[in-house]
């Protein structure tokens, strides 16, 4: 480029009007070679912005410092499984996946394993109630309890 | 929105958050904190980003509004420590030192600037956006914007002829 031109857009950058691709021919010429001892001066002004415009900066941006690492879902897992656990203990009636209580479609057999049943259970009964003869033994001692009578009696004359 | 589709989103335009951190804040690490404390703030809000026309030219004006933060609250705290009748001539003596590498001395005039001017000719002559967009990311006119930049640029060129005149390399 001309050295006149170069001059007038000189000036016409410090009165801050050339356009940003007029300065952008400033900056091309400037780091260039050929520059006039005159305008010298001006190189370090481009050069610097140049250079200014390739500084970067190191650190990486850190968004997620609210991240929760992923073995604390570990502790949250294992917790609602607990209270799962403790809450629901028996499983929900109706429910006999396999079939293991056994089931009968005609009504004499179901009958008569009903009474099986029932007498089975009776009879765990009577053995469970054998142990409670003992309870006799308290009857019998509450019945001697009836000398204290006597000494209600005794009371009694004394206040005559 | 999902984190893969912000950061590939915010990567656009990370760098230019930072850079533009860095010219106000002048610290490495203060750019990267303002960077990351930004780009934080974009993604709690990120429900609302479909709302924001531009949300490169938001993110930027977050950036401005969080630096100016800082630099006022660096101000409040340095009225306390900063005693005049310890200054002595050392720090300019050491800025020419550092200054030994003549594209540092423009970094230096550059940071001498105006926090506004600074923030204009950064966004201009650096990022490349236009007078427009400076204007909205910056919440100023237009015309403001460009006698800014035009002021910030003059005295960049007054501290560089100064330099040049002196021989102060």
């Amino acid at each position: 480029m001309e050295l006149s031109n170069i001059e007038k857009l000189l000036e016409k950058y410090f009165e801050g009007e050339t356009t940003l691709s007029e300065e952008k021919e400033l900056k091309v010429y400037f780091t260039g070679e050929s520059v006039p001892a005159h305008l010298e001066k001006y190189k370090d002004l481009f050069q610097f912005f140049s250079n200014e415009s390739q500084v970067t900066t190191t650190s990486e941006v850190a968004l997620s410092t609210n991240r929760v690492p992923w073995y604390t879902w570990i502790g949250v897992a294992a917790s609602i499984a607990l209270i799962v656990g403790l809450f629901i203990k028996d499983v929900p009636p109706g429910v006999d996946p396999e079939g293991v209580y056994g089931t009968y479609d005609d009504p004499e057999i179901a009958l008569q394993k009903t009474k099986e049943a029932l007498d089975l259970v009776a009879k765990l009964m009577n053995e469970g109630k054998k142990d409670l003869v003992y309870l006799n033994e308290f009857d019998t001692a509450k019945k001697e309890l009836v000398y204290l009578n006597e000494f209600e009696n005794a009371k009694n004359k004394l206040i005559k | 929105m999902k984190e893969r589709v912000f950061i590939t989103l915010t990567n656009g335009f990370k760098d230019k958050l930072y850079r533009l951190a860095k010219r106000l804040l002048v610290s490495n690490e203060e750019a990267e904190d303002a960077t990351q404390e930004v780009l934080l703030k974009l993604w709690r809000n990120k429900t609302k980003i479909a709302e924001y026309k531009n949300v490169e030219a938001f993110a930027m004006t977050m950036t401005k509004n969080y630096c100016y933060d800082k630099l006022k609250a660096k101000e409040a705290g340095n009225l306390k420590i900063v005693h005049s009748n310890y200054k002595d001539e050392r720090p300019s003596l050491q800025r020419e030192v550092e200054a030994r590498d003549s594209l540092d001395w423009v970094g230096k005039i550059m940071d001498g600037l105006p926090e506004q001017q600074r923030m204009i000719v950064q966004l201009r002559d650096i990022e490349q956006y236009n007078n427009a967009e400076i204007a909205e990311m910056l919440e100023m006119n237009e015309t403001a914007v460009r006698v800014a930049l035009s002021r910030g640029r003059k005295t960049i060129r007054q501290e560089l002829l100064k330099k040049h005149n002196y021989g102060v390399v």
